[in-house]
């Protein structure tokens, strides 16, 4: 195990007990009690110290009044001490330790034969006796009760610091357990966090992919039409040698291509594994564009037409999210109209006022189906609610659609009469942000007068042919490796090359995008252009920051990228 | 301690009785006889005055002799700074007396006195009009055993007095 991760779990287990807490406050009374015990003993110490002193200097005084008899002195030196409430009893013996002189102020009354010893306590009494003696002969001795702090007041001024010291303790006791367990429950918290966020993570993807199914029937079938006019139209261009007829079966074929290419790509940007990342986008351009997707996942006797005000304003969303609820709503009014319709998609701006204190764009999706009756009104948003036959839906269409304008800031209302049509009614936030420009379509493609040399790296014969046949015809010059490996060898034996075109996908060792890496490290003058049919590759290349192109591409897709990638270089 | 016992009780009888007549001889000289060996702690001799650290300091009696065998009984066993406490009886007082402390009983002492006048010894009379003193001069007061001291006679022979002595004394000669 990683003492690292030891160390943080024992940390971790530490936060999360009041054991701590709970020792410190042990800790801390025992320290206490100590110190209290050691004042005390300070104290008696003291206390016999100071006693010690005043029974020595009264026998000092009464060594010649003793010695001599001297009645008035004696009791002149012992009355003194009187004026102190301090001397319970005083008394002083001569040499034969019998009573000469003293008082008693209270407890019992002074021994008549004074018997020496070391201080002992009675009670609250400190008892102690001194010997009166001048150059070693003995003159007789003194004897002294004084009165110590009662146990009771000593416990009382103890109270008032004791009470502190307690309720610190407590503090201390309740501020840790109340931390443990806050930061337990951070960690549960935590925990729930991160496992409710890939739920929704899988959820959203899981509703991508039925709507993929959805498409896929009408995809494959649009597929196979389009492979059809392909493969009819080579096979007609060998029979005939009509110039006319030879030009229009050629652009038969490159149209069906170019829709192919559209679809595909929009089947990949659409399963695209992305978290919510929302971009500034136009309503109506963006369901435009859905509109090939609309074709193929719904029915030929549904039909979809479009109204949206001019200079709509821009909405912050995620796109793909948008598309997908706008095709679930779609698909949902679709199963409303088994005997075929008209769906209506229409968006116009909302001002700030009335219903709304904010400006919002509106876009409504009204069917002609047979409608929502009341009693289910309410439940058409629950996840995994269905009226539909068991294996056609999910549940999830609507609760994604309700999901994802909420996260978007907006709002999702269903107006529904039965018999007559629904229509699903959403809110979105205006932006403040500006749509971004759309990119500079360059137009013709000119031939580049250039010579430049461009290695490429490209495991596919095939794909690497075309690829050479577009670069000749854009009037680059180019070499071929078959693999990253090979490519480097290239360029180390034959280089410099102008450019680097790699595929993402190669077999070997070593990726394109590592094989870029590389080509960076070596010649960081070297452009490098990156070239894929994965979406997943193309966010890691476009993340690298290198150019890319997404297969399939066009010859004037790739001159651009490649002339804009040699003039930053 | 028998003789101790009594001693001490009469020393307590003479306070006592300190109110009333002081015509009893005897309780006077039993106060007299342990005041002598008690000035011992409270007087200090010049070194000269002992041979050894442990020689016995002798308290001589000459003249008359008032105390009998009682006095020896009360010193026997008494120690001061070392020194045990003897009584020696003597006959006739001449210079070079190893004495530490001299009564000189009876009226006649100024023969004796002046015999010691420049020894280190305490010497210690009885007060009378006629003759000359000691350095320390028993006083009958209120009918109790006082004394008064000579200091300036003391510190002439090297012999320095307690300042508790003198506090006790009814007069001082400085």
């Amino acid at each position: 195990m990683n003492p690292r991760r030891v160390l943080r779990r024992l940390m971790t287990a530490i936060a999360e007990t009041p054991a701590i807490g709970i020792a410190i406050a042990c800790l801390l009374l025992v320290a206490s009690l100590e110190l209290a015990y050691h004042n005390e003993g300070q104290a008696r110490t003291d206390k016999i110290r100071d006693l010690t002193v005043q029974a020595r200097i009264l026998s000092a005084s009464l060594a010649g009044p003793l010695a001599f008899n001297d009645q008035t002195a004696i009791h002149e030196y012992i009355d003194a001490l009187r004026a102190s409430p301090e001397f319970n009893a005083v008394g002083a013996y001569d040499e034969h330790g019998n009573l000469v002189d003293g008082f008693s102020r209270k407890g019992e009354a002074l021994p008549r034969h004074n018997l020496e010893g070391s201080p002992v306590v009675q009670g609250d009494e400190l008892v102690m006796t001194s010997p009166v003696a001048q150059n070693g002969a003995k003159l007789g001795s003194v004897y002294v009760r004084a009165a110590t702090e009662r146990w009771s007041r000593r416990a009382a001024r103890y109270l008032g610091i004791a009470i502190v010291v307690v309720m610190a303790c407590l503090l201390v006791v309740v501020l840790t357990a109340f931390y443990a367990s806050a930061s337990a429950a951070n960690r549960r918290l935590q925990a729930e966090i991160v496992g409710r966020e890939e739920a929704e993570e899988a959820l959203r993807q899981a509703q991508k992919m039925e709507a993929m199914g959805q498409l896929t029937g009408g995809v494959a079938h649009d597929f196979n039409n389009l492979l059809m006019v392909a493969s009819s139209g080579m096979e007609l261009l060998d029979r005939t040698t009509d110039p006319v007829r030879r030009e229009r079966l050629k652009d038969g074929i490159r149209q069906a291509i170019e829709r192919g290419a559209k679809l595909t790509q929009q089947l990949l940007t659409f399963a695209r594994r992305s978290p919510l990342s929302p971009e500034t986008v136009e309503v109506g351009q963006r369901i435009r564009a859905l509109q090939d997707l609309f074709e193929r996942s719904l029915r030929e006797d549904v039909k979809v037409e479009f109204e949206f005000a001019a200079g709509l304003w821009p909405i912050e969303v995620d796109p793909s999210q948008f598309d997908v609820a706008i095709l679930n709503i779609a698909i949902n009014a679709r199963d409303a109209m088994p005997d075929g319709g008209k769906i209506k998609i229409a968006a116009h701006n909302y001002p700030a006022g009335g219903k709304t204190t904010r400006d919002m764009v509106r876009v409504s999706i009204r069917d002609s189906g047979a409608g929502i009756p009341p009693e289910l009104m309410e439940k058409v948003f629950e996840p995994f609610f269905t009226t539909k036959v068991v294996g056609t839906g999910t549940g999830l269409g609507l609760s994604q659609v309700y999901g994802f304008v909420r996260s978007s800031g907006g709002e999702v209302k269903i107006e529904s009469v039965a018999g007559r049509g629904t229509t699903v009614l959403l809110l979105f936030p205006r932006s403040s942000q500006t749509l971004p420009h759309a990119p500079l379509q360059t137009g013709r493609m000119r031939h580049a007068e250039h010579d430049a040399t461009v290695l490429v790296a490209e495991d596919d014969e095939h794909v690497a042919e075309l690829v050479s046949e577009m670069l000749r015809e854009l009037g680059y010059k180019s070499k071929r490796g078959a693999s990253a490996a090979e490519a480097l060898r290239l360029l180390e034996e034959t280089g410099p090359f102008d450019l680097v075109l790699s595929d993402m996908i190669m077999p070997g060792k070593m990726n394109g995008l590592e094989l870029a890496q590389e080509v960076v490290r070596r010649e960081p003058g070297t452009p490098v252009v990156l070239m894929t049919g994965y979406s997943e590759a193309a966010a890691t290349a476009a993340a690298e920051g290198f150019p890319l192109l997404v297969k399939p591409y066009t010859i004037e897709a790739m001159g651009e990228v490649l002339g804009q990638a040699l003039q930053q270089h | 301690m028998a003789p101790l016992m009594r001693l001490a009780s009469l020393v307590f009888l003479a306070s006592l009785g300190g109110g009333t007549h002081a015509a009893d001889l005897p309780l006077e000289y039993a106060v007299k006889a342990s005041y002598l060996y008690k000035f011992a702690p409270f007087v200090q001799w010049p070194s000269t005055a002992f041979d050894t650290p442990t020689a016995p300091l002798s308290i001589c009696i000459a003249g008359s002799d008032p105390f009998g065998p009682a006095l020896s009984e009360a010193v026997r066993g008494q120690r001061v700074n070392g020194h045990p406490i003897v009584v020696r009886r003597v006959e006739a007082v001449r210079p070079g007396l190893t004495c530490q402390i001299l009564y000189v009983g009876g009226e006649d002492t100024s023969a004796a006195l002046q015999a010691v006048a420049h020894e280190p010894i305490l010497t210690v009379t009885d007060h009378n009009r006629s003759g000359a003193g000691g350095m320390i001069q028993f006083v009958m007061m209120a009918g109790r055993v006082r004394f008064s001291i000579d200091q300036a006679a003391a510190q002439g022979n090297g012999i320095a007095i307690s300042s508790k002595l003198l506090g006790l004394a009814v007069s001082v000669n400085r």
